[in-house]
């Protein structure tokens, strides 16, 4: 555009002269535009027919003039030009094609000048003091660079744009900056050792001069060696740096401290990093620092101080030790492998430890909670951790085998029972649901059904639950949990209650039509219990007084006419009574098990009678019998006064009814002296569990082969596997379908030995 | 059967009103089961109180009975009904099975 720019100049300067090239029509045919003349005549524009031509000192003059400005500039000097001029005198030099010659002038006066000026780096100075010296000449070189290039900006804008192989006046500035000054070896180690020092200096805590470390790297950015020169050896110092700093620190401090001092470390150097390098160099130093200070020593750091920290609950320190140690590789995993031993150990610890059974059940909650909250807070409810719990608690659990599923069984009781009036329905349901977490993890899901049924018998029996509801709740969780099958025969204890209920209003109807009953005005209501619902109680005979029989025998009569093809066993060790009683202090009801009344009711007849004849008029076992005198004549309520005194009841002693018998309420229950659970009672009640197994694998076989009809044996261990809810044995399996076989349910495949087919 | 009744004829409760001990209210429990000769079915070798096998594979516990035959050798329905199809005798005896009752 430069040359005809110039020539429509100098044509509209001398519009007259026909050399122009425009005809003078120009003028006619725009004056006869209105007058629609016939013959216009059409405008044609031609060539110079020579070319415009400078002064034959033109150009020398010109260099002259911008050369003397060039230098004034690199003197920091005054131009005596005006800018205006200068720029002119380019604008013309390039729209006369010697815009090549200006380029190379200039690069080689520009060249000159630093070649020149590399000497002040001679100068013996290290450090920041040289650093200093070097920021100054980048300074000044941006200044000047920016200056000339104003002035030679046409030169910019049209030859080196349009030749794309030359680099623009600020790169070129930079260029020469970078061969002249940088590529000296002496001024590069220098620039680097100064900066490195720097960064050294600004870690160990002191204050730093930012801005020159600032504007030193971002020099080196823009000559394009930010990353050869001083980005690789930094991040190798780094590296050296805090190699030594993690092995120090790590043995001087806490691991708590050393998790906080790296954090803060990584902190300082984002912020470094952040104000004074380049971007780029944000992630590598900062994966730098990582694996140094952690990654390298994860392993020491956990086994030194995670189980401290766990037990002692420090919640802030666990998250900081997460989320440190999510930011390097596997770094989660192993703080997970490590928790988990940690819950393994101390979970198994409180299962194995036998002396301490009463308080397990309480202490594995605790434990659970305490361990979900540090899951949840600090591992961002991660699930491998919450798997890892899980696992941990689940081997922990099992290690001891039916203990923990018979002490979780009691725990509920104890929770279940009236009198336990410390919580209210909702916490009682929160910790139901909480037990169930840890009855999750027991494998012989069995054993714990076979001793929460006895709980819940007694419970139910006595009439000492709770809450119906909390009952209900509790039933509903479990099934939940194992299904309908494994609370069939807990649904089947409530059934029966609810069945006796409304028996009962039945039979007091039938009592009252039966003419020989009339006499009788003993209010006898009685559970009847389904076999095999109820957990198995041994039968106990005794005698009762005619008019307790005739009650007795009346109600079957009733109940065997209702149900055909049944048979009815009375319980005596279950049966409880209310008895009133007459003494000189007063009128008392006394509540009293069956076996205590049926003693009590021999007094009507007389005032002493000896063991052997309590003995013999009521039949009871001399075990149960004892049990019950010690009861009514060495208890806290006296009825009976024992002769001789003393605690224990023996073959020849005698009693006598206690007249003077004085008890500040009116109802009083005289509690049985409860016999401790004894030793052949629980291993009764675990063997009853592993008998009641077999039924139960059988079950689950032929409903397995039921549904698939043919399969294979690994298959059908497998399924049978998932659905039991209790460990079994191979060889145990196969001695069930060995047996299965046997019974026709199910035969060999004829070829394959392995192979399964259901019998219908 | 637990309880035997006293042959003495003790002097029964409440008839006398100034006796010491008067029985107000009684409590009692009792267990039911099948009036069986032998708890275990011939047919599935499970207790009779239990449902039979198909019956717990199927989740049917309720409705399992016991069937007696007029020998007097009782079975679960559910196992005999499938056996009188092939073999209209029972297992124990021999004896042509004519039923007895069902349990309810």
């Amino acid at each position: 555009m430069s040359g005809d720019s110039g020539s429509l100049l100098n044509q509209s300067s001398s519009t007259d002269q026909s050399k122009n090239g425009v005809s003078r029509h120009v003028t006619q045919s725009s004056m006869m535009i209105g007058s629609k003349s016939s013959n216009a005549k059409k405008l044609t524009i031609k060539n110079f027919k020579a070319k415009p031509v400078l002064p034959e000192n033109y150009e020398r003059e010109t260099w002259r003039k911008l050369e003397e400005a060039v230098s004034a500039i690199h003197r920091s000097s005054f131009i005596r030009y005006s800018l205006e001029e200068l720029y002119k005198a380019v604008e013309n030099l390039c729209s006369h094609k010697i815009a090549k010659n200006l380029y190379s002038q200039l690069r080689d006066v520009c060249e000159q000048h630093i070649r020149k000026q590399v000497h002040v780096f001679d100068e013996n100075i290290d450090g920041e003091l040289f650093l200093r010296r070097l920021e100054q000449e980048w300074q000044d070189h941006c200044q000047q660079t920016i200056m000339i290039r104003c002035i030679f900006l046409v030169l910019d804008r049209t030859y080196v744009l349009q030749n794309s192989m030359l680099p623009s006046l600020w790169d070129l500035g930079l260029d020469l900056f970078r061969e002249n000054v940088l590529s000296r070896d002496h001024v590069r180690e220098r620039c680097l050792l100064g900066l490195l020092e720097l960064v050294v200096r600004e870690r160990s805590g002191d204050a730093v001069n930012r801005s020159l470390l600032r504007n030193l790297l971002s020099m080196l950015n823009d000559l394009q060696i930010y990353h050869s020169l001083f980005e690789k050896h930094f991040l190798k110092e780094t590296e050296q740096f805090y190699l030594t700093e993690g092995d120090v620190k790590k043995n001087q401090l806490e691991v708590y401290e050393y998790l906080i001092h790296t954090e803060k470390r990584i902190e300082e150097e984002r912020n470094l990093c952040i104000t004074c390098m380049d971007n780029s160099t944000l992630k590598p130093l900062i994966a730098c620092v990582e694996s140094q200070l952690i990654a390298r020593h994860t392993d020491f750091l956990l086994n030194k101080g995670l189980s401290y920290l766990i037990n002692e609950n420090r919640m802030s320190d666990l998250q900081r030790f997460y989320s440190l140690l999510s930011s390097i590789q596997d770094g989660t995993q192993s703080l997970c492998t490590c928790f988990t031993d940690h819950v393994k150990g101390v979970a198994s610890g409180i299962v194995m430890d036998s002396n301490a059974d009463a308080t397990m059940v309480q202490d594995l909650l605790d434990l659970k909670e305490k361990l979900d909250n540090i899951v949840n807070t600090c591992f961002d409810k991660d699930a491998k951790f919450i798997h890892g719990l899980q696992r941990a608690f689940e081997s922990s659990v099992n290690k001891r085998q039916n203990k923990p599923a018979e002490l979780i069984a009691k725990y509920v009781d104890q929770r279940m029972r009236s009198g336990n009036k410390e919580s209210s329905e909702a916490e009682l349901d929160r910790t139901l649901d909480r037990i169930m977490l840890l009855f999750r993890f027991i494998h012989g899901k069995d054993v714990f059904e076979a001793f929460y049924k006895k709980d819940l018998a007694k419970r139910l029996l006595v009439g000492k639950s709770a809450s119906v509801d909390a009952e209900k709740s509790m039933l509903s969780k479990l099934k939940q949990e194992c299904g309908g099958a494994f609370t069939s025969k807990l649904e089947g204890m409530f059934k029966d209650m609810f069945h006796s209920k409304e028996l009962m209003s039945q039979y007091r109807q039938y009592q009252s039509t039966k003419a020989d009953m009339q006499d009788i005005s003993v209010d006898i209501n009685v559970n009847i219990l389904t076999m095999g619902y109820w957990p198995t109680y041994t039968a106990m005979e005794v005698r009762l007084p005619v008019e307790m029989g005739k009650l007795q025998e009346c109600f079957r009569q009733f109940y065997l006419m209702k149900h055909s093809g049944r048979k009815l066993t009375f319980q005596s060790t279950l049966g409880h009574c209310v008895l009133k009683s007459k003494f000189k202090n007063g009128n008392k009801e006394l509540q009293v098990s069956l076996f205590q009344t049926l003693i009590l009711l021999l007094f009507n007849e007389g005032d002493v009678f000896s063991y052997k004849y309590i003995r013999d008029e009521t039949l009871c076992k001399d075990v149960e019998l004892k049990r019950t005198l010690q009861s009514l004549a060495c208890g806290k309520a006296r009825v009976l006064t024992k002769i001789p005194k003393g605690k224990d009841v023996g073959d020849d002693d005698k009693f006598e009814f206690n007249s003077d018998f004085k008890h500040k309420l009116i109802r009083i229950k005289i509690n049985q002296i409860q016999m401790k659970e004894t030793v052949e009672e629980n291993i009764d009640t675990t063997e009853r569990v592993f008998q009641d197994r077999q039924y139960q694998i059988d079950a689950a076989i032929v409903r397995t082969m039921k549904m698939r009809k043919s399969l294979s044996h690994q298959l059908l261990a497998s399924e049978v596997y998932d659905q039991l809810k209790f460990p079994i044995k191979p060889t145990d399996i196969k001695k069930r379908i060995e047996s299965l076989i046997e019974r026709d349910y199910m035969q060999r495949d004829k070829d394959n030995t392995n192979q399964y087919h259901y019998v219908a | 059967m637990s309880a035997t009744v006293s042959e003495k004829g003790d002097a029964p409760a409440g008839k006398q009103p100034d006796q010491l001990f008067t029985l107000k209210r009684w409590n009692a429990v009792a267990v039911w089961s099948w009036d069986v000769e032998c708890d275990t079915c011939a047919i599935c070798r499970v207790q009779v109180m239990d449902a039979c096998l198909r019956c717990q594979a199927d989740n049917k516990q309720e409705g399992c009975v016991v069937v007696w035959g007029e020998c007097n050798h009782s079975f679960h329905n559910c196992c005999m009904s499938l056996w009188v199809e092939q073999n209209n005798r029972c297992p124990l005896c021999q004896k042509e099975w004519v039923i007895q009752g069902t349990g309810k």
